[in-house]
């Protein structure tokens, strides 16, 4: 699969399609990090494994494209995993990307691995177990939505019982929640803030968060003190929460990247069931669908 | 002349050191992470870590802290009351309640706080680090070994290093050797009664520094090599690097109401870890943002560590603990640039 | 300075007058006589003001020692703590933390001539260079004062133009971006009006104050005119929180604004690695 991605890739570049590839390629340390390819010559850099787990349609935002100051925005080839694909689609629908400067690589994807985690969570290094991450586990859909070409066999896709398992299992997670009294939530969220730095890697890191001044650290009007403790953060991260309702494609990319690991993931996939349950709604399938957040229905009756 | 303490000397030694001191030691909070926390007794030590996922630092330079306390109180109005109100106001500095003792802290985080001190020491000493450095005995644990992102020996030191430490242990089979170091050492050993340390204490050989820190002059010469775009292609602009780093200390200030009412105003003044790897870190009012671009910020991060900061206070402002590493999520790794300034000197 | 650097001198706004659009002269009094008669400082040195509840920021210091009896800052109105100020009146208190930074070396330039390039608000910390040579009028050559400004209604410390056209040697030249009713005289840039003057750089020294864009092609035109760096002075500043050196956020490379500057000379800063602009 690789010599296909690098073969489309070097072919981009070379009839000038796009400016820039970003994929994936290795890194220090056994780890794998996404690369920014922008000569033909450079495609052998490229690689594609289980190891290629960041969500790359994160560097598409205005403010993260990687631009010359000056320069127009460039248009990018992607290496596109299914997930990813799922965060274009909500990207597309916002309106944040150009569909038409884009070139998209989809890559029929067998999972990605637990990351090793020396001390933390978040080094981009597979860990020895072997073991998918828990996302890719209950994964049933690992081709992605829109492609310009892809490269895999869509039909040697393995979904089978175990993914339905990992879905029981999540779901399992987000039952016994469901379970505890609202004080005992309000505890369990609290001892997962508590150690919560406020480095906002999670929202650096998300496709879905694009703001050019977040809402947490915009000080006229101030909105949530700079304040490195437990009301803050409850804010920060309930506010974040919302703003992904009905726009998180559960990459788990947040939770990958915490230092502390704080379980957005869990807190994320609680909000994904709740808008299914509210709207049948499911975010990122495909680019044109109303999202029901943003769309006012007049006939809407959500019996709530 | 060195001691020794078996670990149930050294359990009873925490425990009541935790009965005068605030106690800080390594504790394991999720099954993947230990960090430096405030502990009520030993049991909630972690004894065997290897290295804390964040530095100690936070009980030197809180993440959150109160610099300043006002209380604003209107004043009666005299007369026909059609005079503006006159408000007192009182400043009080916060306090700190107990002294510190920080057990289990390793010879890069001692390092650290030592760089550290060349800034907030320097005239005008920064009152507030000054007070906790001051009231805060390290009790050091020597590395059994160095870790898979440690290169501590490429800083100048090994993982056994006592500079800066009050106390230092070293772990044998059996407990610990022990030794006092300083005068804050002597006043937290008072109580211990350690046998003499038979036979010469435990050194080891560590293996040569794999990496070398450049000189000042070539990071100046190569401050528009187009590496610094390439390196900050995959970078998030979030601030994990800066807040799990032992040396960073950058931090914003920012005034709170935490009561009031129309007759009285109170009010805490805060200062908050902050990263120069932020977008809108240098932005003033009025917009106007001097680093605007990531290649800038993801600069100026580095040549702060290894240029500015020694240019401009004397040490280093990297210990080679290597967490930013760890943290990393797109996997800048900081011995990898180092690497990469050496080749282009 | 207080002995803990982050306590303020507490004390009122015994004075508050319009400078301009958006601008105003905040005068502060010392509630303890003897921190009034402690804290001295010189041209070209800041201080943070604190409006209690909504934080502080740094304004250099437009009064000087000795001669005024406040200590004073010209406020554009902003930000955050701008707007608190610029809502308070007389009488409201503030707190004051300070003197910081370096100065301009007003003993190196005697004997000289000294040319001022001023930009607007950013121009304010200028006024107490003028006013300080004006009381030692004998130990200076000749005084050139260029003042720029958006529109009239931006030019500052319009109350002592007079007295500095009428002082000894000294001239003063005006311009604006673009005029309004009224405005008599001349509309262009800071730079065109420095070509028309056309000061000499024999025996010279030029201080400017402004926006950084505006010091960057101030700078150009002189070395064009024959000014070596060694005889610009400048003064940068910077967002900044702590103004002690502590909170790392004002380094324009290697130098701390709040540290080695907010005073440079031009053969510093084109050493500097990253730009100031």
């Amino acid at each position: 699969m690789i010599e296909q991605i690098r073969a489309k890739a070097r072919e981009i570049l070379e009839n000038k399609t796009v400016d820039l590839v970003i994929g994936y390629q290795l890194g220090t340390r056994g780890a794998v990090r996404p690369a920014f390819v922008y000569t033909p010559d450079e495609v052998d850099r490229l690689v594609w494994n289980e190891a290629c787990t960041h969500n790359l349609a994160a560097y598409l935002h205005a403010k993260r494209v990687p631009a010359k100051r000056g320069a127009p925005a460039p248009r990018i080839g992607l290496v596109l995993k299914a997930c990813d694909g799922r965060a274009l689609n909500v990207l597309l629908r916002e309106n944040q990307v150009p569909r038409e400067e884009l070139y998209l690589i989809g890559v029929v994807c067998q999972g990605m691995q637990q990351p090793a985690g020396l001390q933390g969570r978040s080094l981009s290094q597979a860990s020895p177990s072997g073991q998918l991450q828990l996302r890719c586990q209950a994964c049933t859909e690992r081709v992605p939505p829109a492609y310009d070409v892809l490269v895999g066999d869509p039909a040697g896709q393995k979904i089978d019982a175990a993914a339905q398992a990992r879905q029981g299992a999540l779901e399992q997670e987000l039952q016994r929640l469901d379970g505890l009294s609202a004080a005992e939530r309000r505890a369990f969220w609290d001892g997962e803030f508590e150690r919560c730095l406020r480095c906002y890697a999670c929202r650096q890191a998300c496709p879905g968060c694009y703001c050019t001044e977040c809402t947490a650290e915009q000080l006229d009007p101030e909105w949530v003190g700079i304040g490195i403790a437990i009301p803050e953060k409850r804010f920060f991260h309930t506010m974040r929460a919302y703003h992904l309702a009905g726009r998180c494609i559960g990459c788990d990319e947040c939770a990958r990247v915490c230092p502390v690991g704080v379980r957005l993931d869990l807190l994320n996939a609680w909000m994904r069931r709740e808008v299914q349950r509210t709207f049948g709604y499911q975010a990122g399938m495909d680019a044109t669908s109303p999202a029901p957040l943003t769309t006012f229905r007049p006939d809407e009756d959500l019996k709530l | 002349m060195t001691d020794f303490i078996t670990h149930a000397q050294l359990r009873d030694w925490l425990a009541a050191l935790g009965g005068t001191h605030t106690l800080i030691a390594p504790r394991q909070v999720t099954p993947e992470l230990v960090v430096y926390q405030a502990v009520h007794s030993p049991d909630d030590i972690a004894f065997g870590f290897s290295r804390a996922a964040l530095s100690p630092k936070e009980f030197f330079l809180p993440a959150t802290e109160a610099i300043l306390t006002v209380e604003r109180v209107r004043q009666l109005a005299a007369g026909d009351g059609s005079a503006q109100p006159d408000w007192e106001v009182r400043l009080a500095e916060p306090g700190m309640e107990r002294d510190q003792v920080v057990f289990g802290i390793r010879p890069c985080d001692a390092h650290a706080l030592t760089a550290l001190d060349a800034l907030l020491l320097k005239d005008p000493a920064d009152a507030y680090y000054a007070r906790r450095r001051e009231r805060t005995a390290l009790i050091g644990l020597a590395c059994q070994q160095m870790g898979a992102t440690c290169f501590c020996t490429s800083l100048g030191f090994t993982p056994d290093d006592r500079q800066g430490m009050d106390v230092m242990l070293v772990a044998t089979g059996d407990g610990y050797a022990l030794d006092t170091l300083t005068d804050k050492g002597q006043a937290i050993t008072a109580g211990l009664n350690p046998a003499d340390y038979k036979g010469e204490p435990p050194a080891r050989e560590w293996p040569p520094a794999e990496f070398k820190v450049p000189p000042r002059q070539v990071w100046t010469r190569l401050f528009k090599d187009p590496y610094w775009g390439e390196l900050a292609d995959r970078c998030l602009s979030c601030k994990i690097c800066a807040y799990v780093c032992p040396t960073c200390r950058c931090f914003d200030v920012r005034d709170y109401t935490v009561a009031q009412t129309p007759a009285y105003q109170k009010i805490e003044r805060l200062r908050c870890w902050d990263a120069c790897m932020a977008d809108g870190y240098r932005r003033i009012a009025g917009g106007h943002n001097p680093r605007p671009d990531k290649l800038e910020r993801l600069r100026n991060r580095f040549y702060c560590k290894f240029d500015y900061y020694p240019a401009d206070f004397g040490p280093l402002a990297c210990v080679g603990c290597g967490r930013c590493i760890d943290h990393c999520p797109v996997n800048v790794d900081v011995t990898e640039v180092l690497d990469a300034v050496n080749a282009r000197s | 300075m207080m002995e803990n650097p982050y306590l303020p001198y507490l004390g009122r706004l015994a004075g508050i007058q319009p400078l301009g659009t958006g601008i105003k002269l905040f005068k502060f009094q010392f509630d303890d006589p003897a921190a009034a008669r402690e804290f001295s400082y010189r041209p070209g040195q800041f201080a943070f003001v604190s409006a209690f509840g909504v934080g502080e920021a740094p304004f250099g210091i437009t009064s000087v020692t000795g001669l005024d009896d406040t200590v004073d800052f010209a406020v554009a109105k902003v930000g955050t703590v701008t707007r608190a100020l610029h809502e308070m009146r007389p009488g409201d208190r503030v707190g004051l933390r300070g003197p910081m930074g370096n100065w301009f070396p007003l003993d190196a330039v005697k004997g000289n001539n000294v040319i001022f390039l001023g930009g607007g608000i950013g121009g304010a910390p200028l006024r107490p260079v003028i006013t300080s040579i004006l009381h030692d009028r004998d130990s200076y050559g000749d005084m050139i004062i260029l003042w720029a400004a958006r529109n009239p209604n931006l030019l500052v410390f319009t109350s002592e133009y007079d007295t500095w056209r009428q002082a000894p040697r000294t001239q003063l030249h005006l311009t604006v971006d673009e005029g309004t009713d009224g405005w008599s005289g001349n509309v262009g840039l800071i730079t065109q009006l420095l070509q028309q003057v056309k000061p000499s750089p024999d025996n010279a020294s030029v201080i400017i104050c402004g926006p950084p864009i505006m010091i960057h092609f101030a700078i150009l035109e002189l070395q064009k005119m024959g000014f070596s760096s060694d005889q610009i002075i400048t003064t940068l500043e910077a967002k900044m929180k702590c103004g002690i050196g502590k909170c790392g956020r004002c380094n324009v490379g290697e130098k701390y604004v709040c540290l080695h500057g907010p005073v440079f000379t031009y053969t510093e800063i084109k050493d500097f690695l990253e730009s100031f602009v």
